[in-house]
């Protein structure tokens, strides 16, 4: 059960990188470039939320490493 | 920042710890995001009141983050947050604890170092992160790596952290857990070295406490208007995770909360982001699931628009919506206290308890450019947020209502008010 949920995870993100590949051309990602569009684009607010939810939720984690957006390191 | 704590106490060590891990990731990630120098400094206040002076609790949360390029390839960041503490709590997880209620004030400090490295599509941090509290001491290390696959639409990241806390415990030498006494705030908790604790012989001693933390996440451009992100999150924490300071009542004793040592924890979460030219604005979309081996499953939903008005202002409106279930070992306080523990193990951890709560919530964005001249003679972009939060939250029973004779709702670690905490955030942030 374990290794079919992996397997199927590692699958899922293989083919959306494989999709991907071709998704958006360099011309067109004005629009993922703009700060609306960036994944955590602002770390004190980040930081600040998950503050106030740690203690008040058994959750954790859910937000990702790196803010992606218009996938340009 | 703790919600539900006793005296001089800030609050259950493994959240503190899952705090500095959050607080860890957010600080190493940032420089994946952003290649420019920048500085940000902010401050948020959050306040909760519970009914019936039952409890309340003001945090003032002042951050400061200093980022600069050293060269083409090398970054260097530093941060500082602070947790400025105040407030009244009951002391005993008990049934209409309304007279244990009693006041408390911390102060936390907590310093961070991250070091990048950036290459043509990749980049690479590593940091190192200590806090300090009177009774808590946080160390942390960890890194976090990214790269942009072919064609730039898609980037993985993985990010790992590992932590050696302590936390100061009231010396119980070989007691039982029925017979262990609380810490209290008049308990010394020496720290002659700064960076270590020194026990106090038969008074109190430093506890351990290790986490381990791995996420992995894909970030993905779907079209020119859509992306979204995947990430999976796994921790194990090792050590002391009770909170020393709390205690709940069990027949006619009240021993220091006794919870499990090891806890293991994992979450996959999902967002998107999609841009609406025609409107100038963008719908978000946040959800998570996540589970662990003390019995806690929970989920969240959040659903955000943002709008511009003009060049100059950006709006955000978001909601959002978690429900947990309780850990196999969280009885509602009556039953405690008129039945029995649940096994080995006995918490008034509302963390751990069945809850439900809601957050809707404003920011407002004011973005000044500097296009012919810098922004106050230093700044390419300069933006003012404040932001705003109203957090309300459901109680549900952890045992059977019908067995229930006294009422969930006389737990102290509840109220009935309409709106049970706010949020407001004020902050500066500068990129040059």
């Amino acid at each position: 059960m374990r290794t079919a949920f992996l397997l199927a995870i590692v699958l899922g993100l293989g083919s959306l990188a494989a999709c991907g590949r071709q998704a958006v051309r360099a011309s067109e990602k004005a629009m993922l470039a703009d700060q609306v569009m960036v994944f955590d684009d602002d770390p004190h607010e980040s930081a600040a939320n998950e503050h106030v939810r740690t203690n008040r939720e058994g959750a954790a984690g859910g937000k990702g490493a790196g803010g992606g957006g218009c996938g340009c390191n | 920042m703790r919600l539900q704590l006793t005296k001089a106490s800030r609050g259950r060590p493994a959240e503190r710890a899952r705090l500095r891990t959050i607080t860890l990731a957010i600080l190493v990630c940032a420089p994946l995001a952003h290649a420019d120098d920048r500085t940000e400094v902010s401050t948020s206040l959050f306040a909760e009141k519970r009914d019936g002076g039952k409890g309340n609790l003001t945090v003032i949360h002042p951050q400061a983050l200093f980022g600069v390029d050293l060269g083409r390839f090398v970054t260097l960041d530093v941060a500082y947050a602070a947790d400025i503490v105040t407030g009244a709590t009951a002391g005993v997880y008990q049934v209409d604890a309304t007279t244990a209620a009693t006041k408390f004030s911390d102060l936390r400090n907590e310093g961070t170092l991250s070091l990048g490295f950036r290459g043509k599509r990749s980049r690479i941090v590593f940091s190192g992160t200590f806090g300090t509290e009177r009774d808590y001491l946080s160390r942390q290390v960890g890194g976090a790596a990214s790269i942009d696959l072919a064609g730039r639409n898609t980037t993985v990241a993985l990010a790992y952290t590992h932590g050696f806390d302590q936390i100061c415990n009231r010396d119980n030498g070989m007691a039982s857990p029925l017979e262990a006494r609380a810490l209290t705030g008049d308990d010394p908790c020496d720290k002659p070295s700064v960076v270590l604790g020194k026990d106090t012989p038969g008074m109190t001693v430093w506890e351990d406490l290790s986490i381990d933390t791995a996420q992995v996440t894909l970030t993905q451009n779907l079209s020119p208007t859509m992306n979204m992100q995947l990430a999976l999150f796994g921790q194990i924490q090792e050590g002391f995770q009770s909170n020393p300071y709390r205690r709940v009542r069990i027949g006619p004793n009240a021993p220091q909360e006794h919870i499990p040592d090891t806890r293991a924890r994992w979450s996959v979460s999902a967002r998107l982001n999609r841009f609406l030219p025609a409107l100038k604005a963008a719908a978000h979309f946040d959800s998570r699931f996540y589970n662990d081996t003390w019995g806690v499953t929970g989920g969240n939903v959040e659903l955000g628009y943002s709008q511009y008005m003009g060049k100059s202002l950006l709006l955000r409106l978001y909601g959002r919506i978690y429900q947990q279930t309780a850990a196999t070992f969280f009885k509602d306080a009556f039953y405690y206290e008129t039945e029995s523990t649940a096994g080995e193990y006995f918490t008034g951890d509302r963390e751990l308890s069945p809850v439900r709560n809601v957050t809707l919530g404003g920011k407002l964005t004011v973005i000044t450019i500097g296009e012919d001249k810098p922004v106050l003679g230093l700044f390419d972009k300069l933006q003012l947020n404040l932001r705003g939060d109203l957090m309300f939250i459901s109680v549900l029973a952890a045992d059977s209502t019908a067995d229930n004779p006294m009422g969930i709702d006389k737990q102290f670690i509840y109220g009935n008010s309409l709106i049970d905490g706010i949020v407001i955030q004020l902050g500066l942030l500068g990129n040059y």
